[in-house]
């Protein structure tokens, strides 16, 4: 468990890198990555292009290539992510059955969990798990975020370095 | 002569609805551009409930010529903290205080309350009562006259929310516009997916999505929904995606056929285009209406939220949706980005 969420703070560090925000993730199946990924919002311009949907696509793409119901696959997935998923992608996971998420930190601007908990308006839900290495995912949030966004517009940023 | 023949709303009978159900859908497009209603807003809860009630002691005044002295003595000795939308006084009849504020243990009375706290006030009242006021302070109009029969109330309305809450909330063009975008995603679904008639919307549940620039009237992109290939590619994530290609990004390869495009363009009359590329080119969504022929899911929704657009407009309700059926995600004010949402095409 750890180790896979060792890979993902390592995503993140690599997101923060290209001046993303620092989220990190990998999806597995029986302990084996199968799928990771970062956030990619500012290279692509689309704003729901989490780590967690990007790690959604790369599965669906390679059921495709081998023929395989992702909707059987999808319920042996684990996902580990550096930060709690966001309402988006914490209704798209569910809307996928997937086995489990086990989070880094908490995720208090838009957390699927701690904002408004998604949980309640589905029938099935995954084991939902956090505070795995916290401290580290929160110290790269904390890293962003003293700097700028850089895709933001200007009157935005200023009031960014205020807060 | 015959008299004129009133088309009834959808809702307003079980007859209305068999009858638009058999509407072919060029009709129901025609119906949804021509109709006169405008696009209702969707607040939260709050703008619609009655308001909730409360308990409190009324004391009625023997002499009108002591109202303003005891008007200054039970402000400083009983304040009504958090209800100053009550006002203090209705002709003889003073507000005191809400009945939670006694004691219920000692069972003391109000006249026993104020007999041993406020004991120069004991004898200007002719008796006391017990009356239900509203909690919370009105936010409508509507809320402020429904409990004036209780209370009276201090109400200041709030000129926005009153004429967004109207039943013409636009100017005409601005909604004729909005229709003609509404009508767009059902052109679409109808192209798409062999729809022909209304029967056919309400029984599958395909939709699609027009991104508008309302400051240039122009359509940014188009959507329609791929789910059955892929569960992610809803329409509203679609069309966030084609906006983003639209500022050098994106990331799925799917678009919406060319020959459509044409064929909307010269039957709308419509135009395409965006402000990218301009001085004034738009981050993400920002000024973007969004019109989806049915209410995006949560998913959808949040991610409408991360794109940051202006206003939302959808015309069916679906089980799982995120701006009015499970929840209202424009409601949570944590959230860093608020939309307007408006329904009502039908």
């Amino acid at each position: 468990m750890v180790d896979h969420m060792r890979r993902c703070l390592e995503l993140a560090a690599e997101a923060l890198a290209l001046k993303e925000v620092p989220v990190g993730c990998v999806f597995t199946v029986n302990g084996q990555i199968i799928a990771e990924s970062k956030n990619s919002v500012n290279a692509t311009h689309n704003p729901t292009r989490h780590a967690e949907i990007n790690c959604i696509d790369q599965i669906l793409e390679y059921c495709r290539l081998n023929n395989i119901d992702y909707k059987l696959y999808f319920k042996n997935v684990i996902v580990y992510v550096t930060v709690e998923p966001c309402i988006m992608c914490a209704a798209a996971l569910n809307n996928l059955n997937i086995r489990e998420v086990v989070y880094g930190c908490p995720n208090d601007r838009f957390g699927g969990n701690t904002v408004l908990d998604v949980s309640n308006f589905y029938e099935q839900n995954y084991i939902l798990n956090g505070n795995l290495l916290a401290d580290e995912a929160m110290m790269l949030l904390k890293e962003f975020y003293k700097g700028i966004n850089p895709n933001a517009p200007e009157s935005k940023v200023k009031k960014d370095k205020k807060v | 002569m015959e008299p004129p023949v009133k088309r009834n709303r959808i809702d307003d009978s079980i007859n209305s609805i068999t009858i638009k159900n058999q509407t072919g859908i060029d009709n129901l497009i025609d119906s949804i551009i021509n109709s006169k209603n405008q696009p209702q807003i969707i607040l939260g809860d709050e703008y619609y409930q009655t308001l909730p009630l409360i308990k409190v002691f009324i004391g009625h005044v023997k002499q009108p010529k002591d109202i303003s002295k005891l008007f200054e003595i039970l402000n400083d000795k009983l304040p009504l903290k958090h209800l100053l939308h009550l006002k203090r006084v209705r002709k003889k009849d003073i507000l005191l205080s809400p009945v939670s504020f006694l004691n219920s243990d000692t069972q003391e009375s109000i006249q026993e309350y104020i007999e041993r706290n406020i004991p120069e006030i004991k004898d200007c009242f002719e008796y006391f009562r017990e009356a239900t006021v509203p909690l919370t302070p009105p936010l409508t109009r509507k809320q402020y006259m429904e409990n004036l029969r209780h209370w009276s109330l201090n109400f200041h309305p709030n000129h926005y929310i009153e004429t967004i809450m109207s039943d013409q909330p636009f100017k005409q063009s601005e909604a004729r516009n909005h229709r003609i975008y509404m009508a767009l995603t059902f052109e679409i679904v109808k192209w798409y997916f062999n729809i022909k008639s209304y029967e056919d919307i309400l029984q599958s549940d395909f939709s699609a999505a027009v991104v508008v620039d309302p400051t240039i009237n122009s359509v940014v992109t188009l959507a329609v929904d791929n789910r059955h290939e892929h569960p992610l590619q809803h329409p509203a994530m679609l069309a966030i995606d084609n906006v983003a290609k639209t500022q050098e990004g994106g990331v799925w390869k799917i678009d919406i056929d060319d020959t459509l495009k044409e064929d909307l363009k010269e039957k709308f009359k419509i135009q395409y285009g965006t402000r990218s590329g301009t001085a004034e080119s738009p981050y993400l969504c920002t000024g973007y209406y969004v019109y989806l022929l049915r209410e995006p899911c949560i998913m959808c929704s949040m991610g409408l939220v991360h794109a940051r657009a202006k206003k939302i407009f959808f015309s069916l309700d679906t089980p799982l949706g995120g701006l009015k059926s499970k929840t209202k995600l424009q409601c949570i004010e944590s959230l860093n980005h608020r939309f307007e949402v408006f329904t009502g095409f039908l």
